[in-house]
């Protein structure tokens, strides 16, 4: 992408005002957007983003700078800005950069970019026709497909020059049944980390997309989910995403570093049921949230977090790395260059247990069956979050009853996670994009079917 | 390549390859924050962002294509992947580029003094503000954020039917999130300010506010399950406004996603609330004379005492209907053209504080939401959500209340308003800016311990 020396120079420039560290990522991608909405092709958007951000440390103060300008001329100002804000005592760096190409775990077979616009259209296409078949309620089908190659480049004063190439291809579907004045909406949205071969036999977008549609159709005939404190059992899948939320946030470097996380200081404690291991793994071939390397050129690694209830280890960049004294764990990741990286998640999941799935739900008395759940937030200095239900069932004598609709699960990471009294057999994972300081990045959720003994449910 | 060189190559290879019209929407902007803990500069971000959007009528179908880069490479990706997504538009409505020659507002979002604060001016504000959190009160423990940041950019739109405009804008902001504790108690909070003049920034009052939102989080408890009375403040209200305003997108109506779909002249909200969405206000960088398709802007009420009087507006939508676009078109380098407010905002009524709270009696008042991500239907204006705030008895405030769900419907809310109070404020600056005075409602359905506890 860059020629080494301009590497090298621009990270001299970086360090000629002091600083212990510099480093340099560029970035090249390519996508691509296609929407069909009610059958049509509504919007096709191809773009390109490309450049480069550039960062010093100074023991643990950290300077961010970026530019689209790539040029030698656009880099050396970038460190240069880099270099005056960092404004300590001048040293001459002697840097040497090693090249390599990050080696490749997730085979592609289809680059996506490569692929005809009118055979991605045609996919979306099959997806709306099976989403419409389901019901005479479905007012409206949308889908989507989104694919991008990127080429990043990342080289660090210690020596550092790595390349890699990430490709993306997901799929999405929303489908709205209407009926009686109302809307309800049901979704899906599989990705990987791989290219358009995702379609064959990995996903299928007509059964996904009737699924979305049967969601639809299911929560418009639901009644309002009842409020108050129950026992919930939460599905595998996207379930996952109570724990991502409650508790990955909060095992984060960039908050534990900093004591704004209710585990900070916990590591070899009791922090969950005995029931509960928990892992993230960033190294799963093709999986959406798996990288060769991180953000920072560390390569990925299959981190525990947390062992039969015990907290193991934290999320850690390097950067937050320092101030903690532990080093990366390869989850240095950002949306773009023009993020500086922080930790973040991979693909996080609760580890398959020992519980049948029909106990579960057999042995809950009276209680909310969340098969499917939507997105929440948490905020990590209290644990507190909440999530969204998007098909949820009451159960009524261990057996599921109607549906509901509108729950939505409020508590704190640090109860539930003690709470929970059962983990099924069968785990499997869900695609998100989750949103932190270092912008939107692809990431997994998964869980086995888990239960929660108490958990305050709002509906209406 | 210089912009206008690349421009002018564009659009020349445009026409060579069947574009029968087209479109340069360049955006630059220059952005700068500073993080602080404990005193100590954490983080420091530069930025200099420089987007070209290309868009053109191929075949009557508009083809989009964007890019980072200007040379020979990125004009073939222009002009190649918008003429490939041209042919593969099927959606007939017809598409516009708009010839310009408007009647532009002249209102300039642009200040000089607040250029001239430099880097290390705000540096040293975000200490400041930092450390007035932390002097707020004895409880106060640090900060899980605190940072100062600017921004400054300019757009300009240029077309081959003779559309040339450009509009620049620059704000200075910060943040402070002070976290509070007492015993085994925790809490955290926020406040946050956006000034488009040096004279706005008041560090002091975003630290006081931060810090008392911190410590009231910390206490409180639950209430039993039920529906309630609620004063909703501004910035809630605001982000529930935020979180709906799709659906006062005449987009989303045609395309069937809005309940509010040919419901124009009629009273979709109780009398006392008018919804207005002005684009020249004088505070806020969401302002601009003119939309993301070169159209000069107006402001505008949306609902007028409780009459939905217009949806919002662009050149496709508006030929649809038949009727005069509002200017509402948004769109940055690397997006098609849609639809969004400006300052969108809920119209102060005339109640003081203390005539909401008499009027309240008993209720609650609600604070904060969370959750809206996820807890809100913007199709069936449903909602779910997170809440805090506090008790009210007699119309006095006896208690904060925390941990529970407050639930509703936003077009039942519309018309369950029964007085707005004076006090409007606007939430966090984007794109788009929302603002609403605090709302008295009927009825909430809030979630929190069941009544047998």
């Amino acid at each position: 992408m860059i020629p080494k020396t301009i590497l090298r120079d621009a990270l001299a420039r970086a360090l000629s005002q002091g600083g212990d560290f510099a480093e340099i990522f560029c970035q090249d991608r390519r996508s691509n957007v296609l929407v069909l909405l009610d059958g049509r092709l509504t919007d096709a958007v191809t773009g390109r983003l490309h450049g480069a951000g550039i960062r010093v440390y100074n023991g643990l103060n950290s300077v961010y700078v970026h530019t689209n300008d790539t040029s030698r001329e656009g880099l050396l100002r970038a460190a240069q800005k880099a270099a005056d804000a960092v404004g300590a005592k001048p040293e001459v760096p002697d840097i040497a950069l090693v090249g390599s190409i990050a080696p490749n775990r997730h085979a592609v077979r289809a680059l996506p970019m490569d692929v005809p616009g009118a055979k991605k259209a045609a996919l979306l296409a099959r997806a709306s026709a099976a989403a419409r078949g389901v019901s005479a309620e479905i007012a409206q089908v949308s889908a989507s497909l989104r694919t991008s190659e990127t080429d990043v480049l990342i080289a660090n004063s210690e020596g550092l020059c790595v390349e890699d190439a990430r490709v993306y291809t997901r799929f999405a579907v929303s489908a709205v049944a209407a009926g009686g004045g109302e809307n309800q909406t049901g979704s899906e949205s599989p990705g990987a980390l791989m290219g358009f071969e995702l379609f064959d036999g990995r996903v299928d977008v007509e059964a996904r997309a009737r699924q979305a549609a049967e969601r639809a159709v299911t929560m418009l005939h639901a009644e309002p989910c009842p409020a108050g404190v129950m026992p919930v059992v939460i599905d595998g899948g996207f379930g996952g995403v109570i724990f991502h939320e409650a508790c990955g946030h909060s095992l984060e470097a960039a908050a534990v570093a900093f004591g704004n996380s209710e585990f900070c200081g916990k590591l070899g404690q009791q922090i969950a049921s005995e029931k509960v291991t928990a892992v993230d793994d960033g190294t799963i071939a093709n999986e959406w949230g798996s990288l060769n390397i991180d953000d920072e050129g560390n390569p990925t690694t299959r981190l525990v977090l947390i062992e039969n209830g015990i907290l193991k280890n934290y999320m850690v960049d390097r950067l937050n790395g320092r101030r903690m004294g532990l080093p990366s764990t390869g989850s240095g990741r950002r949306q773009d260059y023009t993020f500086a990286p922080t930790s973040r998640m991979r693909n996080t999941t609760i580890e398959p247990g020992t519980d049948d799935e029909a106990e579960i739900i057999a042995s809950c008395g009276d209680g909310l069956y969340a098969k499917v759940m939507g997105g929440g937030s948490v905020n990590p200095v209290t644990g507190e979050f909440n999530f969204a239900v998007s098909e949820g069932y009451l159960i009524r004598g261990g057996r599921i009853d109607r549906p509901v609709r509108g729950a939505m699960l409020i508590g704190r990471g640090a109860e539930v996670l003690r709470k929970i009294d059962r983990v099924g057999r069968n785990m499997w994972m869900a695609q998100g994009m989750c949103g932190a300081s270092s912008g939107s990045i692809p990431t997994n959720v998964g869980q086995p079917m888990i239960r929660v003994t108490d958990i305050t449910v709002g509906g209406r | 390549m210089q912009t206008n060189a690349f421009i002018e190559k564009l659009f020349a290879r445009a026409k060579e390859a069947g574009f029968t019209a087209c479109e340069a929407f360049v955006s630059e902007s220059e952005s700068f924050s500073a993080g602080v803990f404990k005193g100590e500069l954490i983080s420091y971000e530069s930025e200099d962002r420089f987007g070209l959007g290309f868009r053109g009528l191929y075949n009557g179908k508009m083809g989009y294509a964007s890019t980072q880069v200007l040379d020979d490479d990125a004009i073939e990706l222009l002009v190649g992947g918008a003429k490939e997504n041209a042919s593969l538009i099927e959606d007939e409505d017809r598409q516009f580029l708009h010839p310009g020659g408007d009647d532009y507002a002249r209102i300039d979002s642009w200040n000089d003094g607040l250029e001239q604060i430099t880097a290390a001016e705000k540096i040293a504000m975000a200490r400041a503000l930092e450390e007035k959190a932390l002097g707020q009160d004895g409880r106060i423990e640090q900060t899980d954020g605190c940072q100062v940041f600017s921004s400054a950019g300019t757009t300009t739109i240029v077309n081959t039917l003779g559309l040339n405009v450009t509009a620049r804008g620059n704000l200075l902001g910060g943040y402070v999130a002070p976290t509070a504790r007492d015993g085994e108690r925790v809490g955290s909070g926020y406040s946050l300010f956006a000034a488009v003049k040096p004279e706005d920034i008041d560090l002091e009052k975003t630290a006081k506010e931060a810090a008392e939102r911190a410590i009231a989080s910390m206490y409180g408890d639950s209430v039993p399950s039920g529906h309630m009375r609620a004063l909703i403040r501004p910035e809630a209200a605001a982000e529930l406004l935020a979180t709906f305003s799709g659906v006062f997108s005449a987009d989303a109506a045609q395309k069937g996603l809005s309940l509010l779909k040919g419901r124009e002249g009629e009273q979709v909200a109780a009398k006392c609330v008018t919804l207005v969405d002005d684009p020249h206000r004088a505070d806020s960088a969401a302002s601009s004379p003119f939309d993301g398709e070169g159209v000069a802007t107006a402001r505008h009420d949306i609902i007028k005492d409780g009459v939905l009087v217009t949806l919002l507006h662009n050149l496709k939508t508006a030929n649809k209907q038949g009727v005069k676009t509002t200017a509402n078109a948004t769109r940055s380098y690397n997006s098609t053209v849609g639809i969004a407010p400006t300052n969108f905002f809920i119209q102060p009524g005339a109640c003081a504080e203390e005539e909401l709270l008499a009027a309240l009696g008993d209720g609650l008042i609600i604070t904060d939401v969370e959750g809206l991500h996820a807890g809100a239907n913007a199709i069936s204006g449903d909602f779910s959500l997170s809440a805090k705030g506090h008790r009210v008895e007699g119309g006095r405030v006896v208690a904060p209340v925390k941990q529970i769900t407050v639930a509703g419907n936003f077009f039942a809310l519309l018309k369950d308003v029964e007085a707005v109070g004076a006090d409007l404020r606007f939430g966090y600056p984007g794109g788009s800016w929302f603002g609403s005075p605090t709302l008295l409602v009927r009825a909430l359905s809030v979630a929190g311990k069941d009544a047998e506890d």
